[in-house]
């Protein structure tokens, strides 16, 4: 799993400043008849999908999404000149339905299976009434999310295909949010749909409750799903929003039904609610860079951050400590720090430390560097990096270098400083990154003497010290 | 049955175009397959449009089923029988007070943007 890598002091982001919001259908037409909310037709494109493989069977996912890509067409194309109808799921789910036993009846290979369905289809036959925004939709939708989870399936491809049929992204749309080729994303969701294709029959009836072995895999690929919108690179902020919606979406159902509704769960919401919250805070309006520290914390959604408060204080009901656990503390320390200087870097640090324990990376002893350098002193956090024996892809990897040449940089180790900033810049994936590792390189030719001071004896003050000093860099 | 549209977008009793236009989208359905998201922007462009050409626009007509019959002296055979670039593919009716005026709307129309899109535009006789 990819390790979060973005509360320390690079914690960056690239943006430009979007215009008004993503023009839906009828947003600026509330009343008339052709208004649609936000997202009308992915959310009903997933919703639907839900429903019907559930009727269908997991197997034949292939044909419903196809029927269901056809309905919405066909409501396009019908509701342009009519406007939409005031039942337009029902109508939705009626005319995807309608394609879907046609497309079944017409592959002869497929009658046995479709007379095996047909008591269950019986029913709604005569009467195809739609199952309504009930509990129901929201089971179909999560047994949706856990058959996408299937440990079966390469780990990229659930992320994609949970993409493709819970959030009704296109292959092109998931290639430009994941910067991947879409190539790529037709390999990976390939290698899903055979796997679906040979689930057996006997999978469909069992209960959602059977399905909680696979719980683990569908955090690991919810929290994907809101790192990619989170920690992405993409110069839209609509796009990175978005991705954090689903998944915030996903994972508030999965709170709402038995087999997800666990501390884990909980923590992992909690996570993705403290971080939403920043996500305003994090762009600047210009394209450029915000640095945490540099970050105006009015703009922080304060009714986000008390939701993951709440989701925190339900997750600490068990006594389960999970990974969620320590990353939704840490985004807590930091929602609720008044300021970067008054930061508490030693709950930080210590929850890095737990995390590490839970789940060991170099990237969380990174992180702890970090937020002990800001503790202590760079001197400090240098004395821990220096215990880690990188692996091969940490050495390749920009934040790593990036990280060593700031704090070589505050301890007035200009070669250091100078080496790890230039290897940093080699493989810098976003321009306002590069432009912040620049003017850092930068300001190691522009002082000659760079301000050093003797590292902080262990603070106990919220504000230790080394604020002070750390007021002169990059500006 | 008065269709839906009428109470919507048909002008009241605005008869400033003197003359009837007959659009017929021509070619075969476009084999693309937009997503969700860029459905919902195609509605609302559409939407949009026909806002904007409300006047205009005197029926919005249909899209036409691939299928259909074309019935001769000689007798009934599956049609239509043109070339698949030249399938009338849907139609509708404008009205407006000459060809100038007619072609402005259709070219906004904003499915004309895709590749191989293609409407013939006729005057419908009044007498």
């Amino acid at each position: 799993m990819r390790g979060n890598p973005g509360d320390g002091l690079l914690l960056t982001d690239s943006s430009v400043p979007s215009g008004p919001a993503g023009r839906a259908a009828g947003a600026q037409d509330s009343s008339g008849p052709s208004a649609l909310v936000e997202h009308f037709f992915r959310r009903e494109y997933g919703r639907l999908v839900a429903i019907l493989t559930r009727q269908v069977g997991v197997r034949h996912v292939d044909l419903v999404e196809d029927a269901v890509q056809t309905a919405l067409m066909s409501a396009l194309t019908a509701w342009v000149a009519t406007g939409a109808p005031a039942n337009a799921d029902a109508w939705l789910y009626r005319v995807a339905r309608n394609y879907l036993m046609g497309a079944l009846r017409q592959d002869a290979g497929r009658l046995r299976i479709l007379e095996a369905a047909a008591g269950e289809l019986a029913g709604a036959a005569d009467n195809p009434a739609f199952p309504g925004i009930d509990d129901e939709v929201g089971d179909e939708t999560l047994r949706m999310l856990f058959i996408c989870c299937d440990e079966a399936i390469p780990r990229d491809s659930r992320l994609v295909l949970a993409l493709k049929t819970l959030c009704g992204f296109s292959t092109t749309e998931i290639a430009l949010r994941l910067f991947t080729s879409e190539a790529n994303v037709l390999k990976r969701l390939g290698r899903a749909r055979d796997r679906l294709r040979a689930v057996s029959p006997d999978f469909d009836s069992l209960p959602l409750q059977a399905l909680q072995p696979r719980l683990a895999s569908v955090h690991v690929v919810l929290y994907l799903l809101f790192n990619e919108g989170y920690l992405s690179a993409h110069a839209d902020r609509t796009v990175r929003r978005e991705m954090c919606d689903e998944a915030i979406r996903l994972t508030t159902v999965l709170t709402e039904h038995p087999v997800g509704a666990t501390p884990e769960t909980f923590a992992l919401l909690a996570l993705m609610h403290f971080h939403g919250a920043r996500l305003a805070g994090r762009l600047d309006g210009m394209g450029g860079l915000v640095l945490l520290e540099e970050q105006d914390r009015s703009l922080w959604d304060q009714d986000q951050v008390r939701l993951g408060a709440e989701w925190l204080q339900k997750a600490a009901s068990g006594e389960t400590f999970s990974r969620f656990h320590a990353e939704a503390g840490i985004a807590a320390e930091h929602a609720f720090a008044p300021s970067f200087a008054q930061t508490r870097w030693e709950e930080i640090a210590e929850l890095y430390a737990m995390l590490d324990r839970i789940a060991p990376s170099p990237l969380n002893v990174m992180n702890r560097a970090v937020a002990i350098a800001e503790w202590q002193g760079p001197e400090a956090g240098l004395a821990l990096l220096k215990a880690v024996a990188p692996p091969p892809w940490l050495l390749g990897y920009y934040l790593w270098d990036a990280v060593l040449g700031d704090l070589h940089r505050r301890a007035g180790h200009k070669k250091d400083a100078r080496r790890h900033i230039e290897r940093a810049l080699a493989s810098v994936p976003t321009d306002a990154e590069r432009a912040l590792l620049r003017r850092r390189l930068a300001s190691l030719e522009l002082s000659p003497s760079p301000f050093t001071r003797a590292p902080a004896p262990a603070p106990t003050s919220p504000a230790p010290a080394s604020r002070v000093a750390r007021g002169r860099r990059d500006r | 049955m008065t269709p839906q549209w009428m109470g919507a977008n048909k002008p009241k009793e605005t008869p400033m175009s003197t003359h009837k236009y007959l659009c017929m989208y021509r070619g075969a359905p476009s084999q693309d397959k937009p997503s969700p998201a860029q459905m919902q922007e195609m509605f609302a462009a559409f939407n949009e449009w026909k806002k904007k050409f409300e006047a205009t626009i005197i029926d919005m007509g249909s899209k036409l089923k691939s299928s259909g019959k074309v019935v001769t002296a000689s007798g009934v055979t599956d049609g239509p029988f043109a070339e698949a670039k030249e399938i009338v593919a849907g139609f509708m009716i404008l009205g407006a007070d000459d060809y100038e005026g007619a072609v402005a709307v259709v070219k906004a129309m904003p499915g004309m943007q895709m590749p191989g899109a293609c409407v013939e535009i006729r005057e419908m006789a009044s007498f």
